[in-house]
């Protein structure tokens, strides 16, 4: 079996979502399936600029073979005001300026698209729906197309431009049920053939130091949150809030915000900001913390939710963000908060509660146990692409 | 832990104890829920910094998302209602900060002038909106009370069963069918699999906490989903066939109309329609599913069937089974002379 991924960014540099489950997704295929695995994307590493940063060619990455091509385009400035035009109403917009969003939005990549057309993969799948070589390159090609979205509730996803996109997929790989529910309310996909997969948790690499020795704190208790720290993500809400809960009840806890900054939070005596540090510190950091908070509301899975879980720490996270706080119900391992006053009682009882701590922290493991181990889920996933290979591509059924 | 957090009253989590579990977790949200409001009510945030991280919060939150309602929308309004004529002054600059305390000196009785009349738009837009989400609110719990109850599956251990008399025949109605067919209410998918096994491409839809939930791992395309709302985001004219069972007699007339109004939109011009349904003797029977006694409706007769189709454009016919407790509809549309089945 051949399958292609096209995902407008690729390799171990790129902090994206859906472009690091492109690459988790590929590589596991080829390691545990031996699957042959192709990859069509850009030298991109930047989502707005889209520059071309990596060369162009053929090269292997982990048993993958990537493609990388010139954009003729990235984003253009004239994005900017068409976004704000067309993000007040976006189900309303025509056609015509839906269109130029996504060739405004880019990378515009025609290269990519002429060699899509001539590959010779059963199955192509497309990771994530928002730019144009997914949209473009569902025209491309004849074998069975499965649609990654990793859509948010966000107003391109309302955009009229994406609806053949949707329409068109022979298969469709959600995340969770919450993103399946999101896109079937906008989109009326609910009898295309579909799974929801997730990511599976990678190993816990250990590096064996104490989280409070890595940040320089010492034994102090800390709360943890890992991942890009943007304004976007919730950085800045998080230490807002955390500095007032401080404020309001004095002591030894702390806040380590853990992951490339985006965005400058001033550090002091309680949060500490450590950058990008090694997959061994982190693992060490989230186990020693006793609680890891996930405070961004655009979560379409939320890898770092698992990885807490699976080291049995407890998770809160942002109540209007129905993924996380799916995982959080389903599994029962977290909480979550709404408002500042919800963050307040939240932590509040979480330091005060270990065995309450405890209690959610096993829930959430053993959730992630049963979903989110990779060979388990890569397994199904194979199968999964297997039978949409065997369906056959849509447009050769619709005669029937 | 798990001994200890029963033992301290917090629950376990051993299999067993799922029902448990659920219920300490309820407790403990409940809890959070409680303490949230008493220190609302206490009013220990200044309302201004509760404004701010109201706003600060609401910032990045999806607008309209699944799960919220019109008074946590209006929140962000609220948070957003009014408009300081006092602007920061702080730079980093030698000397910024005096410019800026300067020029908005200069600027203040302008620009209070202005947000002052903003404010008020504002605050009335909001104060109107608050008095909506009030009035309908009440008329939701007006309504509530009036309202029928929700739609219930039925499970019918003798029906609902691969050896039952009518699955042959649902069988047979599916051999060689080329586009999808849904099962609804599905279970745990007996009927998908059985379907797949005779090379139908079946998925299934059950709208039960839990039912598809053992299955999910599984290689079949099994969903926990409202019945109703599956079929409203379906393609119109995508599905090969749809076969309901045990989503019809817990049904309410209106929402019995809907249902095969969205099932009959779903499916391909030549598409067929199978509905499994009890006899009213059956649900009046003592044997009857406990469904009997607890819903406002019955099933439909037999014979009520073919008045149902013509209003839906539709005609088939209606098998009954052999003990007089349930029958099988087989229904296509009705098309012109001229068009392709």
């Amino acid at each position: 079996m051949k399958v292609a991924f096209v995902t407008p960014r690729y390799g171990p540099e790129i902090m994206g979502g859906a472009e690091t489950a492109a690459r988790q997704l590929a590589e596991h295929l080829v390691a545990e399936c031996g699957w042959e695995v192709e990859i069509f994307t850009t030298g991109a590493i930047d989502h707005i600029t889209w520059d071309d940063v990596l060369a162009p060619g053929d090269s292997v990455l982990n048993g993958v073979t990537v493609h990388r091509f010139r954009s003729a385009s990235g984003r253009v400035p004239e994005f900017y005001a068409l976004d704000g035009r067309l993000r007040t109403a976006p189900a309303q917009a025509s056609k015509d300026d839906a269109r130029r969003w996504l060739e405004c939005n880019g990378p515009v990549t025609l290269d990519l698209l002429d060699a899509l057309r001539g590959s010779d993969a059963d199955v192509v799948a497309f990771y994530p729906y928002l730019y144009y070589p997914t949209v473009a390159g569902m025209d491309a090609v004849s074998v069975p197309r499965v649609l990654h979205p990793a859509a948010h509730d966000e107003p391109a996803l309302y955009l009229p431009v994406f609806a053949p996109t949707y329409a068109e997929a022979d298969a469709i790989c959600y995340h969770t049920a919450a993103e399946r529910r999101l896109v079937q309310r906008i989109h009326p996909v609910a009898q295309v053939p579909q799974i929801v997969l997730g990511l599976g948790v990678g190993e816990v690499t250990e590096g064996g130091r104490a989280g409070g020795e890595i940040l320089g704190i010492g034994d102090r208790p800390y709360v943890v949150s890992v991942g890009r720290v943007d304004e976007h993500k919730g950085s800045a809400m998080l230490a807002r809030f955390f500095r007032l809960y401080k404020e309001r009840h004095p002591g030894p806890l702390a806040l380590a915000l853990v992951g490339p900054v985006a965005v400058a939070i001033p550090e002091d005596d309680d949060v500490v900001v450590t950058g990008v540090v090694s997959e061994a510190d982190k693992w060490d950091l989230v186990r020693d913390a006793l609680v890891a908070v996930s405070p961004s509301a655009l979560e379409s899975f939320s890898l770092v939710v698992l990885e807490a879980w699976e080291q049995s720490v407890p998770v809160v996270v942002n109540a209007t963000c129905d993924p996380t706080r799916e995982h959080c119900e389903r599994s029962g391992g977290g909480l979550w908060f709404g408002s500042f006053r919800e963050f307040e009682v939240v932590l509040d009882r979480l330091c005060a509660d270990a065995s309450l701590r405890r209690f959610l922290g096993e829930r959430g493991h053993n959730y992630v146990e049963k979903y989110y181990q990779w060979p388990a889920l890569i397994a199904r996933y194979a199968e999964f692409l297997t039978n949409v290979c065997q369906r056959g591509p849509r447009w050769a059924r619709a005669g029937s | 832990m798990t001994e200890e957090a029963r033992g301290a009253g917090t629950g376990g989590t051993t299999t067993g104890d799922e029902e448990a579990d659920r219920s300490y977790l309820a407790r403990v949200r409940a809890e959070i829920d409680d303490e949230v409001r008493r220190r609302r009510a206490s009013g220990d945030l200044p309302p201004q910094m509760e404004s701010e991280l109201e706003q600060l919060f609401l910032q990045h939150a999806p607008l309209g998302s699944t799960r919220q309602e019109l008074h946590e929308v209006l929140r962000l309004v609220d948070a957003a209602a009014f408009i300081d004529p006092v602007v920061p002054v702080a730079s980093s600059r030698p000397g910024g900060t005096a410019i800026k305390k300067g020029v908005r000196s200069l600027n203040f009785w302008y620009l209070r002038f202005i947000t002052h009349q903003v404010s008020k738009f504002t605050t009335a837009t909001s104060r109107s909106l608050h008095i909506l989400d009030q009035q309908l609110s009440e008329l939701a719990a007006k309504i509530e009370a009036l309202e029928v109850p929700p739609s219930v599956v039925v499970d019918v251990d003798w029906a609902h069963r691969t050896d039952a008399w009518w699955v042959p025949a649902v069988v047979g109605e599916l051999e060689g069918i080329r586009r999808r067919v849904l099962h609804a209410a599905c279970g745990d998918g007996w009927l998908v699999q059985l379907l797949a096994a005779t090379g139908v491409d079946s998925y299934g839809v059950d709208p039960r906490p839990g039912r598809v939930a053992g299955q999910e791992l599984g290689d079949l395309d099994l969903r926990e989903e409202s019945v109703l709302g599956h079929l409203d985001a379906v393609e119109p004219g995508a599905l090969g066939a749809v076969v309901l069972t045990g989503v019809m007699e817990g049904s309410g007339h209106g929402e019995r109309r809907r249902l095969l109004e969205r099932a009959t939109m779903a499916l391909a011009p030549d598409g067929v329609l199978l509905v499994h349904c009890l006899t009213p003797a059956a649900w009046e029977a003592t044997d009857a599913p406990a469904e009997a006694d607890i819903v406002q409706a019955r099933p439909y007769r037999p014979t009520t069937w073919p008045h149902l189709l013509g209003e839906m454009a539709m005609s088939g016919e209606v098998i009954a089974g052999p003990l007089g407790r349930d029958y099988l509809v087989v229904a296509r549309r009705d098309l012109p002379p001229s068009a392709p089945r």
